[in-house]
This record gives C-alpha cells, structure tokens and sequence, in this order.
C-alpha cells in the first residue's frame, strides 16, 4: 500500500465521523457515518475502504460503544461500494441513488441480526421507535427490527452515494488520478 | 487502575461484556454490570481523557463523572427495550448492554489513546496501524471544527437549513463539499510528510517511553481469554 492510501485512511474515517457529527446543522434524519468508507473504496479499493470502515467504527465506539458490533456493516458497505465503483455507478445521481438505495436494503439485512440479538432493536432512539412503529403494525419481533433498521438506513446510503458521486465528480481530474480507481468509478477511464 | 497496561485495560473491557452474553441471565448480566459500574469509580477513569464526557460540574468528583456517564448512555436503552419487550428480556438484554457501555466508558476515562499507541509500537506492531489510529483520533476534531466553521461561513452567505427536504440537502451539499475536498487535498501533503519522516508502510519504530508489561499482567491477559472461552465451553456444553 502507497503512503498516499495509507493517509487516505485516517482522513476517510475523519470525515466520516465529522460529517456524522455536522449532518445536526442541516437537520436531517441522516448518519452519513458511511461517507467515508464508501468515499474511500471508491477512490483506492476495498482493501482501503475495508480499513477506513473498521478504524470509524473503533473511533466512533471511543464515542459511543454501541457502535462497535457493527463494524461488519461497515466491510460490507465498503464491499458494495468496490463493486458499485467497478461497474462506474458513480458516473451519476441517475446511477448512484438507486445504488445507494441498494445499499440501504442490504446494510437494513446487515445490521438487523446483530441489532436484534445485541441490542433487542434499540441501537438508537429512533431505530428504535420505528420498530415500536413495526411492532404496532402488527409485525413479528425480527420483522420490526428489519422496518426500523430499513427506515433508518433505505435513505441514508441512497443521500451517501449521492454526496460520493458530487465529490468524486468535483475533484480536480490530477487530483483524482493519483488514487487508483477515482476515474474507473465514474465512468471516465 | 491506569497504571495496568494499555492491553490489560482493553482485554478486561473486552471480556466482560464477552461474559455478559455468554453467562446465563439475568444473573451473568448482573454480576458483569456491577463489576463493570464498580470499575468506573476506579480512580484513574477520569472525564478529563474521556470523549463520552462532555461537561464537568465544578466540585464533582471525576470518578462519579464516569459512573454517571455509564449510567445516562445505557439508560435510553433500558427505556426503549422496555418499550420493545417483556420485563425479564428487557432486564436481560439492558443487563448486557450495560455492561459493555460501563467497560467502554470505563476504558475510554481510563486509556489516554497516545498510551495505547505506546503500546502497540512496543508490542511490535507496525507503525502504519499505529499511525492510521492516531492520526483518525487527531484529525477528527480537526475535521468536527472545520465542518462548524464551513457551516458558520456558509450561513453568513444566506444558507440556510430551514425548509423542505430539498432545501435541506442542498444545505448539505453546501456544508459537505467543501468539508471532503478539502480533506481530500491534504492527503497529499500529509503523505509528503510521512514519507520525509520514513514511515513507509511496514516500517517498524521504537516507542519512546514503552508502558511497562509485566508477566503478572500478561498472565492474567490469558486468564481472562481462558475464562471466556471455559464459560463458552460450559454453556455449549
């Protein structure tokens, strides 16, 4: 690994953790706490955005503890994003938001077994009250944790790929030559 | 307690949310809560290394900060499982969450991070997992205080985070675009300095001041290790 891949790292989980932390101004059900792994895996591949993902969640659990049980969303979020960049979803918002809701669906799958026999489906306040929302609807126990997990993260990963893409596209084409798969992920190499 | 190894702390703070779910409930629960709760009030778990502890009264004592900060995390979830679920799974479940809460609490008051980078530099690990570590820890306040004055600068030019949903995420482009480009331009200056201190990945240091590892320590490391897999074992069994 290059030392400009190496530094990557530690910048990607930063902004993940500044952006989880900043989405508060704008007021958005959002935790955007995926920016970075998947901004890192499409720049430098997934062995980057592997890393980027599990040093986020070991900072951000410093934070918050309950964090940390879902560092294998986290690797399978960075593993989407390399196939998503391999196949240049990342040309587009035409391509990227519907990805991104992909990811939402898959990251939902992900984090609800280890949500429900963890944490009994209450990671988050909000989590939380939708799967209260589940259980009022008449759902079993697992399929209100899906629903609350779904609720959370089926926007969130589609307003990710959204941002990855504007920053992919609003990098200087020098600067983003010099990290191995910023072009092949937007379609232009 | 701070003067036990940086990987004594972390085994312990590991292994007793391990036990807590691997013990039978309620009882295993509670009796890793109250070791965990009782580790807060340690002396050497102080608000000040802490990030989980975001104001100090003055006159409180730095021990109950802690203790108090357990307590308020885990409490949220005691509420919600008791919305979600029955009385015994709700004491179960909140019973476990405590205790990992209370040990994370409890390692993070009590393990300055540049110690345990001491440590793993001692231990021989290589000096990019290392850096990669701390360099998260050390650029994520940075980036925090950026994005808050990318923020304020932004509302000075008439943005705005009011209104409808798209009014909103156009605010958050405005906030985090400039935050990731940023970010992004500095690799480059970051990797001409690593390169210009010799640290090429693989590279190995020696630490200045290694925290001392005593066998009593690394023997109790394993024990814990042992405990966890022998309970394990029994409720396989």
């Amino acid at each position: 690994m290059s030392i400009r891949l190496l530094v990557l790292i530690p910048v990607a989980a930063a902004i993940s953790l500044a952006l989880s932390a900043g989405v508060d101004a704008v007021a958005l059900p959002l935790f955007l706490d995926t920016t970075g792994t998947i901004l890192a895996t499409a720049l430098a591949g997934p062995g980057v955005g592997i890393a980027t993902g599990v040093v986020t969640s070991a900072v951000n659990s410093l934070r918050n503890p309950t964090f940390w049980p879902f560092v294998a969303v986290q690797v399978i979020v960075a593993l989407y994003a390399w196939l998503a960049a391999r196949a240049g979803l990342f040309r587009s918002f035409k391509t990227a938001v519907p990805a991104g809701f992909g990811l939402g669906v898959l990251a939902a799958l992900t984090s609800t077994p280890i949500s429900y026999l963890v944490f009994g489906c209450t990671t988050t306040g909000g989590i939380a009250l939708t799967t209260a929302l589940g259980r009022a609807l008449g759902l079993p126990p697992l399929g209100a944790c899906f629903f609350g997990s779904f609720v959370a993260d089926f926007g969130d990963k589609a307003v990710t790929f959204a941002l990855v893409t504007s920053v992919l596209h609003g990098l200087p084409r020098r600067t983003a030559a010099r990290f191995p798969w910023a072009l092949r992920a937007i379609g232009a190499a | 307690m701070t003067r036990l190894h940086p990987f004594t702390l972390l085994a312990i703070a590991g292994a007793l949310p391990a036990l807590a779910w691997i013990l039978p409930a309620p009882v295993g629960g509670l009796a890793t809560a109250v070791v965990a709760l009782a580790l807060t009030l340690t002396p050497g778990a102080s608000p000040g290394s802490t990030n989980t502890v975001t104001a100090v009264s003055p006159g409180s004592r730095p021990g109950l900060v802690v203790f108090r900060t357990a307590l308020l995390t885990a409490a949220p979830f005691w509420l919600f499982l008791l919305l979600l679920h029955d009385l015994p799974t709700t004491i179960a479940i909140g019973l476990r969450v405590t205790t990992m809460v209370a040990s994370f609490v409890w390692v993070v008051g009590a393990l300055p991070p540049p110690r345990l980078v001491e440590a793993m530099v001692a231990a021989g690990w290589s000096a990019s997992v290392a850096y990669v570590f701390a360099a998260t820890l050390a650029a994520a306040p940075v980036l925090r205080a950026r994005a808050r004055r990318i923020a304020d600068a932004q509302r000075c030019r008439g943005l705005s985070a009011r209104g409808g949903l798209a009014h909103r995420l156009r605010a958050l482009w405005a906030l985090a675009l400039p935050l990731i480009l940023s970010a992004l331009h500095e690799v480059d200056e970051r990797a001409l300095a690593l390169e210009t201190r010799r640290l090429v990945p693989g590279a190995r240091r020696t630490s200045l001041s290694p925290p001392p590892d005593r066998g009593a320590e690394r023997l109790a490391r394993w024990g814990l290790v042992a405990a966890c897999a022998a309970a394990l074992g029994w409720r396989l069994r």
